[in-house]
């Protein structure tokens, strides 16, 4: 199904694709700026995993809803989020099998000197994932039903 | 292992909810099963904690290992491990129902177990803001089942949803940060000790008390702020609606007074008594105009929407009266809800499903069609008004025998209404089912008359009934057949509204035991 059915869903405008062309790669480093700082300013991997969600939001606004949905790889989706809740859980349980409570950094200083910094940093890589894809998925998910009101449409 | 077992409540749903979205490279039929396995360790680890904290025990674990008032905390007293049981035992049952009844997608389940992750996450926190963390994946999740439904209305009904509970949320984080600015700590324990120290007249404490129970009430449905509710339940398939009716609300109600008890304490109810009838008249205006808009409606998961902000109200009530048997009362009431709010979207769900009607008018004479779904509904119904064996009886009993303590007249007065009214819209159905002629005939043609005024839910009554269906006889149409384990669920359902009554004295013991003071 095509989206020009829908009511005005999707305008192509020249303006629009450049723009979003341009500032795309800039959102998702700054993106992963915000995941990286979590730590030591304000961020953290739900902000920057919101921002990077939202790249996707702005190439569909850009190239339509549709196009998009078929050019972002589900499996791609589904890796960033299962990945990112198996890095968050696995390094938690990993300090708990190691004697300490659930994500407690410090039990992995023997083994690795700045276990904590980076230990903090993965996680807020692996929130970041969970986020950004279930706001990628989320939208696609309430696009659909706009999308295809006949109801016959999915994901 | 055992200590630990707080933080694996929260940890193993959500890696549960990883393993179907990978799964389904493969297959996609497969959330089910391991929505099932997660299910069920998490009821056995359930039953460990309630080991440990029977009888008087309030558990209590440091995240990360962090020292106490800068980590996040979590603890579980008798009122959490009450909602951590909750939750166990109604997803299990929305499982066995979803069996047959779909969604089957693994995403489905993912969102399904993502929802358990929040819920048990906003019960067993001892954090605020780290409740505001829990209450946004638990939005997050709940947002996502809502779209699940195959019709237009439900992502609308999601979009309604999300843009009314964002709002909630962030009033909600609007609060804690002025609660942070004036203590300067997040722990629920440290801040209550910080408030008092300030001063619990002081603009800042009010506004940021406004502020978070304000959010709350969003999130728990009190009229006015309820516009999100009816949609999302009635639009929704029946295995979500029967979900988020028995969780959801739920569990906002239940950090409502987790909030109410632990942070502001019942010291700044007395020290502040605005504050107190600011929520005890908003929780009676939500018992009367849920039960008015309740009586209006003429689809049957519009008026059990509404009859929920009016319950709502009711527990509201019962946890602002604060005595300690009000509190108790509204706790059994919470769980008692829960139980039959869910039983009941789950025999609309069957009667739609065999007779293809979901209005009042369309009931009339489906007694004898499904006796066991309307057996199962009235029964649930009945629990619901407070017929006295029933667990709605002792809730109802205890939050209007504390409110007479109390000597709040005007609560036990909507107390007393509210039954009424509860019965009002219920004894009106239950006289369709039983004692009208029908208006659907066997061959599932629709007949004119009855209530005119929804055209848009007759229409699509008389589309899913003009199908061809089979009365029990060959039962081959997958879609719309109820399987062994959906009327299982909803008899269970019925039976727990009179039997967990029982359990009544076990849950005051525990309250009594494990809550911070209450008013005498």
């Amino acid at each position: 199904m095509s989206a020009d059915d829908g009511p005005g869903l999707y305008v192509e405008s020249t303006i629009i694709m450049t723009t979003v062309r341009v500032v795309a790669p800039f959102v998702l480093t700054f993106a992963l700026f915000i995941m990286f700082h979590g730590a030591d300013t304000p961020g953290g991997g739900f902000q920057g995993g919101v921002i990077a969600g939202s790249v996707v939001m702005m190439l569909a606004f850009a190239y339509g809803i549709d196009s998009t949905r078929q050019w972002v790889d589900v499996r791609v989706v589904a890796a960033l989020a299962s990945g990112g809740v198996l890095v968050f859980a696995g390094i938690g349980l990993g300090a708990m099998a190691l004697g300490g409570n659930f994500l407690q950094y410090n039990v992995y200083e023997p083994y690795y000197y700045e276990a904590s910094k980076y230990g903090i940093e993965l996680v807020e890589l692996g929130i970041g994932g969970i986020v950004a894809s279930v706001a990628i998925g989320l939208f696609f998910l309430i696009a659909a039903g706009f999308g295809h009101v006949t109801g016959e449409g999915e994901r | 292992m055992i200590e630990h077992l707080p933080v694996l409540l929260v940890v193993l749903p959500i890696i549960g909810a990883s393993v179907p979205l990978v799964a389904s490279l493969y297959t996609d039929r497969i959330g089910w099963s391991i929505a099932v396995l997660t299910m069920l360790a998490y009821a056995a680890l359930a039953g460990l904690l309630a080991q440990q904290v029977w009888p008087d025990t309030v558990v209590s674990y440091a995240v990360g290992g962090f020292a106490l008032p800068y980590g996040i905390e979590l603890v579980v007293d008798g009122l959490s491990l009450a909602v951590v049981l909750l939750i166990s035992a109604i997803t299990l049952g929305v499982l066995a129902y979803a069996r047959h009844a779909g969604p089957h997608e693994n995403t489905f389940y993912s969102q399904l177990l993502l929802l358990v992750t929040g819920l048990t996450g906003m019960t067993v926190t001892g954090d605020v803001f780290n409740l505001y963390v829990f209450l946004e994946i638990t939005g997050l999740a709940a947002y996502g089942l809502v779209a699940s439904g195959r019709e237009a209305s439900a992502a609308v009904a999601a979009l309604k949803y999300l843009i009314i509970g964002t709002v909630g949320a962030s009033l909600y984080l609007l609060g804690v940060g002025y609660a942070l600015a004036v203590t300067g700590t997040l722990n629920m324990a440290d801040m209550s000790g910080k408030l008092a120290a300030v001063g619990y007249d002081s603009t800042l404490v009010l506004t940021a008390f406004g502020l978070m129970v304000g959010g709350l009430s969003v999130k728990v449905a009190l009229f006015p702020l309820h516009t999100w509710q009816p949609d999302a339940y009635a639009n929704s398939p029946d295995s979500v609606s029967a979900f988020i009716s028995a969780l959801v609300s739920t569990v906002s109600a239940y950090a409502l007074a987790r909030l109410l008890f632990s942070v502001f304490t019942v010291d700044f109810l007395t020290a502040v008594p605005a504050a107190r009838w600011a929520l005890i008249v908003v929780a009676s205006v939500s018992i009367v105009a849920g039960s008015a808009l309740a009586v209006s409606q003429a689809s049957v998961q519009r008026m059990l929407a509404y009859s929920s902000v009016s319950q709502f109200g009711l527990v509201i009530a019962g946890f602002a009266v604060a005595t300690p048997i009000a509190v108790v009362g509204a706790t059994v009431h919470l769980v008692g809800h829960a139980v039959m709010k869910g039983g009941l979207f789950a025999a609309t769900g069957i009667i739609e499903r065999e007779t293809g009607t979901t209005t009042i008018g369309g009931y009339a004479g489906m007694g004898g069609r499904t006796p066991l779904a309307a057996g199962a509904f009235t029964v649930l119904a009945l629990g619901m008004v407070g017929v006295p064996p029933a667990i709605g009886f002792v809730g109802k009993w205890y939050i209007l025998v504390g409110a007479v303590e109390a000597e709040l007249w005007p609560v036990v007065a909507v107390l007393l209404a509210s039954t009424l009214l509860t019965l009002a819209y219920f004894a009106r159905l239950g006289e369709r089912l039983y004692f009208a002629e029908p208006t659907i005939r066997e061959e599932g043609a629709i007949a004119d008359g009855g209530e005119g005024s929804d055209g848009g839910e007759r229409a699509e009554g008389s589309r899913s009934s003009s199908e061809p269906r089979s009365e029990g006889g060959d039962g081959d149409d997958g879609e719309n057949a109820v399987s062994t384990g959906m009327l299982a669920v909803l008899v269970v359902a019925a039976v727990l509204a009179v039997a967990l009554t029982a359990a009544v004295p076990a849950l005051e013991q525990l309250l009594t035991e494990t809550l911070p003071p209450l008013i005498q």
